[in-house]
């Protein structure tokens, strides 16, 4: 099929006549379109189920947070169940408990975002500065490992390390004479553990970005430097960190999107009834008070805000990013 | 080239304090290995370190013996077998045409997807989806809905996109269609790609967990993931196995070490598998990190 239009194309450029040509352009256009058309069948059934598999599972469910505004019910089912219109939000701005856990969600993840900013960066100056090749890759090599544990398991490394009895700390601070100390049950100490979970686990895994800014810094401003005199630090001042500013604007902008994101298992892996006054977040309510205690629709409603919010934040830090010319779309 | 003192001291501490970071990563996964492997006064006394004092495997033992750990296991092997199979597949089938610049409506389809990557799906809607879909309570629950990560679709859609297009075509005029193209020239040119791909969502359905407290409810599904955490949140749990062992004194058992054991078993497949794919995920975060 292919030579055929190529020999049809080739026929109308050896004709002389405007007209002709014309005609002869025309009909490659028109050939061109059938062959575009016919190149797009086999794309289009590919990505057929996908299609479905997007609108089922994406956009279905999007649809289905009407249940926020409804009195849902199993017996009538999402479109056969009484309007609510807004009391399940009147509600939850008028509950003590409900404005707690907003609070407590968009202040863990502000923190959170504040907090663990600046050790990938931190990890990735310092690594750069490695001279020795097997060293840095060892020591990468660890780094990255605890990206890949699930909050499971480093839920359970924490409690086996903080834990009250035999753990690893407090068996440290009875060898030095001191006291055994209930961290995972205090709020103060709670807080540190679940901030620095977050960054042992991720840190490591995000200075890959940085690693690679870093590594496109051209290596002669290192040098120039480095004869003008300054010091290790100076350069690291005044080379590696305004070579990396766009990407660092960058990450720091997609974190402030996902503000409202402090994630379920994270949360849910190290929290305990003691400190439920901190840590119980959006995602742990809605998995305690909506999908095993069956308050579909208040909880969705609360799901939905804290959507909505996550979705102004991130368009906006997308707004922001481009005045850094970093947008993302 | 020669260092002054000044630069001696910095990759001095530098090294230092990197070294310090990752033996933070490494000395809790040995302590957990050695208290999995070490005997009952050790444990029970908190002398143990990152090596075992007085080998014992009894805490595997107890673990085989008194909970349905094998089958657990089973469960998230075929989890992450099939999830893996499955969301590679159709991974590749949602970003080989979108990477197509003569599919049609394909921005229309990126857009599409894209949004769905900003306006996150709820927990309870989803839910629901899977209730009226039947899967609930089935593994289709855990796969369906996560077929295709829309991240990683776009990472892959870019990858393809840097091939050069005068590859494709010099195959399609020896008269390849597009099926044999993807998969006898695009595909094997992606293998690194592919690798991390294959890194990530293995990953994530080996570590799935709120998808698995949400749709299954038959505890003899569960994976390793809702039973580990079951046994390091629920200290009754260890207790009536402790009841259930003869209590001889070299067969005692402290919760710490079935514990660790129980995290141990889901913690070796994932370092057996990390050190061959390692060397492809710094390609594959880069390819993802530069745009979407």
């Amino acid at each position: 099929m292919k030579t055929k239009e190529r020999a049809i194309e080739g026929g109308g450029m050896s004709l002389a006549g405007p007209q002709a040509n014309a005609a002869a352009v025309a009909g490659a256009l028109r050939a061109r379109s059938r062959s575009r058309f016919r190149r797009n069948v086999p794309l289009l059934m590919m990505f057929a189920p996908v299609i479905v598999f997007f609108i089922v599972f994406r956009y279905v469910p999007m649809l289905g947070n009407i249940i926020a505004f409804k009195h849902y019910n199993l017996m009538q089912g999402i479109w056969g169940s009484p309007w609510a219109g807004l009391d399940y939000y009147r509600m939850m701005f008028s509950n003590p408990q409900s404005i707690a856990i907003i609070r407590n969600t968009f202040i863990l993840s502000l923190l959170k975002i504040v907090i663990g900013f600046p050790f990938p960066i931190l990890i990735a100056v310092m690594l750069n500065e490695v001279r020795k090749a097997w060293f840095k890759r060892s020591v990468q090599t660890l780094l990255y490992l605890p990206h890949f544990f699930s909050w499971v398991i480093v839920g359970g490394i924490a409690v086996m390390l903080f834990g009250s009895q035999a753990g690893a700390v407090n068996a440290v601070i009875r060898y030095f004479g001191g006291e055994p100390v209930n961290f995972l049950y205090q709020t103060g100490s709670w807080l540190a553990i679940f901030f620095g979970s977050g960054i042992w686990k991720e840190a490591g895994f995000s200075a890959i970005i940085y690693l690679a800014a870093i590594s496109s810094i051209d290596p002669s401003l290192y040098e120039a430097a480095s004869i003008d005199g300054a010091s290790k630090f100076k350069q690291i001042g005044y080379v590696t960190l305004p070579g990396i500013m766009p990407v660092m604007t960058l990450m720091l902008i997609i974190s402030m999107g996902n503000v409202m994101e402090v994630g379920f298992d994270q949360v849910y892996n190290l929290q305990n009834a003691v400190v439920s006054d901190v840590s119980s977040v959006i995602s742990t309510y809605i998995y305690t008070v909506g999908i095993q205690g069956g308050l579909y629709s208040m909880t969705t409603a609360m799901g939905l805000f804290e959507a909505v919010i996550g979705l102004v934040l991130v368009v906006g830090a997308n707004r922001l990013a481009k005045l850094f010319d970093q947008a993302l779309w | 080239m020669r260092l002054s003192r000044s630069e001696k001291w910095f990759y001095v501490i530098n090294n230092t304090l990197l070294f310090i970071a990752g033996m933070s990563c490494l000395i809790p996964l040995l302590n957990l290995a050695a208290i999995s492997l070490s005997e009952y006064e050790a444990v029970a006394a908190g002398r143990v370190g990152i090596w075992p004092v007085g080998f014992s495997l009894e805490s595997y033992k107890m673990l085989i013996d008194g909970t349905p750990i094998m089958r657990t296991f089973r469960n998230s092997l075929v989890i992450t077998g099939f999830g893996v199979l499955f969301s590679m597949l159709f991974t590749v089938l949602a970003a080989y045409p979108l990477s197509k610049g003569y599919f049609y409506a394909r921005r229309f389809f990126t857009l599409g997807i894209v949004f769905t990557m900003l306006f996150g799906i709820q927990a309870i809607p989803a839910f629901l989806v899977n209730r009226a879909l039947g899967i609930v309570d089935t593994y289709w629950a855990l796969w369906l809905p996560g077929l295709v990560s829309a991240y990683n679709m776009l990472v892959l859609k870019s990858f393809f996109e840097q091939i050069p297009e005068e590859m494709n075509e010099a195959a399609q005029i020896d008269g390849s269609s597009e099926w044999r193209l993807l998969w006898q020239i695009v595909l094997p040119l992606s293998l690194p790609v592919l690798a991390t791909l294959t890194l990530f969502y293995g990953v994530g359905y080996w570590n799935s967990f709120q998808s698995v407290l949400i749709n299954i409810h038959d505890s003899s599904k569960f994976n390793l993931a809702v039973l580990v955490q079951n046994m390091v949140a629920n200290q009754s749990l260890l207790q009536s196995l402790n009841n259930v062992q003869p209590q001889e004194a070299d067969q005692m058992l402290t919760p710490e070490s079935i514990r660790s054991a129980g995290i141990m078993v889901m913690l070796v497949p994932l370092l057996v598998v990390y050190p061959f794919l390692q060397k492809y995920f710094v390609k594959g975060v880069l390819i993802g990190a530069v745009k979407g």
